[in-house]
This record gives C-alpha cells, structure tokens and sequence, in this order.
C-alpha cells in the first residue's frame, strides 16, 4: 500500500484545485479519493460500471465545490466523505437528504465559539488508531451503517439483535472516538 | 432558546454514516438548524466516515480514469465557472419561526395546515412529499391535556416540537426538543399546557399501538 498523503499534504492540493484550478492538484487528489470512492459506492450495492460512473461523478463535484471547502472548518476527508455520501444517497437510494448550511445558521446566531472546531486540532493518526482498535462487534454495527447504508433497525433485523444493542455499539464506538477528538464525553 | 432533549448519539451517527430515510434527515435537520451541540457531533460523524473511507481498500478505476474525469470538467468549465456553483443546501429564511428545512414543505407555514382529525383532540398532517419508505413523516397537533395513546414501535420514531410543549415519562419537550424512542418504550405524551402542542413525528416501521382503542387508530396511524 503506498502512503497515504499528510493532511497538509491535501489542504494543499485542495487549495491549489479552489485558487489556480490547478490539475496536477486534482489528479493527486482523484489518485487518492477516486479508488476509495469507487470501493464506498460498491459497498453500498452499486454494480461495476454505476460505482465507476459515480466514483468520477464525485470526482467532478469535488472539483466544483472545491472552492467551498473551507480548511478551518472541516478535514479534507469529512469533506470528500460528505460529497460521496450524498451523491449516493441521491443517485442510489433516491431520496433527498437534508442538511443545515453550516455557514448560514452560524452567521444566523452568530455562534463563533459553535463553529466546527478547526482542523489543526484533529490529529488522524489517533482516530484511525480508535478507529482500528475497536471491538468487532462495534466495528461491524459501525461498518453495516456507514458502508452498506442500513439503518439501525435494519442492522438488528440483519445480525438478529434488539434495537436497543444495535443503538448502544454505535453509541459506545462514537464515544471513543470522540475522546480521540477530544472531547468531554 | 435552551434545547434539553437531543437525539441519542446512535441517531446522530446513523444519520452521519447517511442510513436515516429522508423523514428523519429531514427532522434531524430542523432540530440541527438551531442545536450547535449536535451540529458539532454531526460533525464528528463526518470525521468518522473520512477516516473510514481511508480504510477502504482501493478499486481502481478502470477505462479512462482521471482522464475521463478531467475532460468532464473541462467541458463543464465553458459555462459556470466552478466558483459560480449554487450550493446545495441553501435555504430560505424562514417567516414564523419554522425550522427552514421544513418550511420549504409547509409553504403557508403552521397556521395554513391542512389537518386531519384522528381522534378527539389529536390532528395530524402527513408530509406525503417526503419519501420515508416503510416509515412516514407527519405533523402532529395535540390539543391542550391532550394525551397520544400509548403505542410501541416497530422500529425507532423520532419527535420534534415545533410549538408548545409535551410531557412524558423522559420529562417535558419544548420546542426545539428531539425525543428519541426506540423499540419497547411505550410511551405517553400529555399536552402539558394550554398551547396546542405541535410535532413533527418521523419512524422508519409502523407505530403499533397496543390497546384496542388505540388499535382502531391503527389505519390511520399507520399511512
Ligand atoms: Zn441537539
């Protein structure tokens, strides 16, 4: 496996795509993104040729909105995340999903100390080590949710567990987490 | 505006991982709009899923690849330059205090409903424009002392107030407060004032109600 580029690493290229439009920028940032998006939307039960469609189709509104991400509210990959999230629910399940527009509701109430923290703060390795080092059975809960789109009553009905186990894995796996963003729990 | 009652941390997760049905998206977003705190878990959740995407492994794309990306966006790039893209979420300012999400879907606001009566003192508005699958979305209106009667749930149910307040056995939801029931809580909430108390209700399964009065509001509980 190659490495995986360094947060600034992919602050810069997005700046360079959003202020020069640069290519050499977008074709780094499409050689990382792309294949995972790809493996995201077949995860999520498109066929081949529909994950490809869709997997560039992020790729071109990752480049659209570029110009949108703002580097001191969100991290680069909760950014792309978000752009293929909803592309798939969109595209492959049919619905709308609704979303705030952060930048408005915060100019809205003018929550400054609210805004989404910043991103220097987060430190990936910690969370990826979390995120690797939780138990299976709230890894698999945490992967059936994010990975093939199942809501909580359907993960219980698919593993044969209440609902209420189902809601307490993802509640533990969240918290330690967000211990690793340090948060108060 | 003091918030008290959120959703649980697992609702707030499902609808990160996008795993909710479009009625809940759309409630969680209405009680979003004005709760920082969950704003900033949502947040969390998005990390959660960036980082999950780095551990996928890679599926290479095939054909073209960034070339055929790369002459997409050319070809976009004639006519609206990328900066000029409208963003998705914009919404407009709202009039009598109705979460923006959901006036988009109530176009006179609260007073324009057009309301069904289902049982002495309850009302309800099904929001039939929002596709909630096996579940449904629907505005509630109970008049004051008012109580729900008492149903469980197949699956999760969320509760939004949106005007007056309610009491139940969790304690007293205001406006702007999410009530997250799941599966084997029976609960019944009482229109604790003398303002009707307005809901948004969103479920994924259909609500079983469990004593036989209840049941004969079953048909027109479970749209
Ligand atoms: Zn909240």
């Amino acid at each position: 496996m190659e490495d995986s580029p360094s947060h600034d690493e992919l602050i810069e290229w997005f700046s360079a795509v959003a202020l020069r439009q640069d290519r050499r920028a977008f074709e780094s940032l499409f050689n990382h993104f792309a294949p995972k998006i790809k493996r995201y939307l077949l995860r999520q039960g498109a066929p081949e040729h529909h994950a490809e469609e869709l997997a560039q189709e992020t790729m071109v509104q990752i480049w659209r909105k570029a110009h949108q991400y703002d580097p001191a509210k969100a991290v680069p990959g909760a950014w792309v995340y978000r752009v293929a999230r909803n592309l798939r629910i969109d595209r492959l399940r049919r619905q709308r999903f609704y979303e705030v527009d952060l930048d408005q509701v915060a100019e809205q109430a003018d929550e400054a100390q609210d805004h989404d923290r910043a991103t220097d703060q987060i430190d990936g390795e910690q969370i990826r080590a979390r995120v690797a080092a939780l138990p299976p059975e709230q890894r698999e809960i945490v992967n059936l949710a994010y990975f093939e789109g199942l809501s909580q009553s359907e993960i219980g009905a698919r593993l044969g567990l209440p609902l209420g186990t189902v809601k307490s894995r993802l509640r533990l796996a969240f918290g330690k987490l967000r211990k690793a963003l340090g948060e108060e729990v | 505006m003091s918030i008290r009652h959120h959703p649980d941390d697992a609702t707030l997760v499902a609808y990160g991982a996008g795993s909710v049905n479009e009625g809940f998206s759309l409630l969680l977003a209405a009680h979003l709009e004005r709760c920082p705190r969950c704003r900033r878990r949502v947040t969390e959740t998005e990390v959660l899923g960036g980082e999950l995407l780095e551990t996928l492994e890679d599926s290479p794309l095939s054909g073209g690849g960034f070339d055929a990306v790369w002459a997409r966006v050319c070809t976009e790039e004639q006519s609206p330059a990328p900066a000029a893209a409208p963003s998705q979420t914009t919404t407009p300012p709202t009039t009598d205090g109705l979460p923006s999400v959901l006036a988009a879907h109530l176009p006179g606001g609260l007073e324009d409903v057009r309301w069904r009566t289902l049982a002495p003192g309850i009302k309800q508005h099904v929001l039939r424009d929002v596709d909630s699958g096996n579940g449904s979305i629907r505005l509630l209106a109970i008049a004051p002392g008012t109580t729900i009667p008492q149903h469980g749930h197949g699956g999760s149910e969320l509760t939004l107030v949106l005007k007056g307040s309610f009491m139940d056995q969790i304690g007293r939801f205001q406006a702007g407060d999410v009530a997250d029931v799941d599966v084997g809580i029976h609960h019944q909430p009482v229109a604790d004032t003398s303002e009707t108390c307005i809901c948004l209700i969103a479920t994924d399964e259909r609500l079983r109600f469990s004593d036989s009065l209840s049941r004969m509001l079953q048909p027109f509980f479970g749209i």
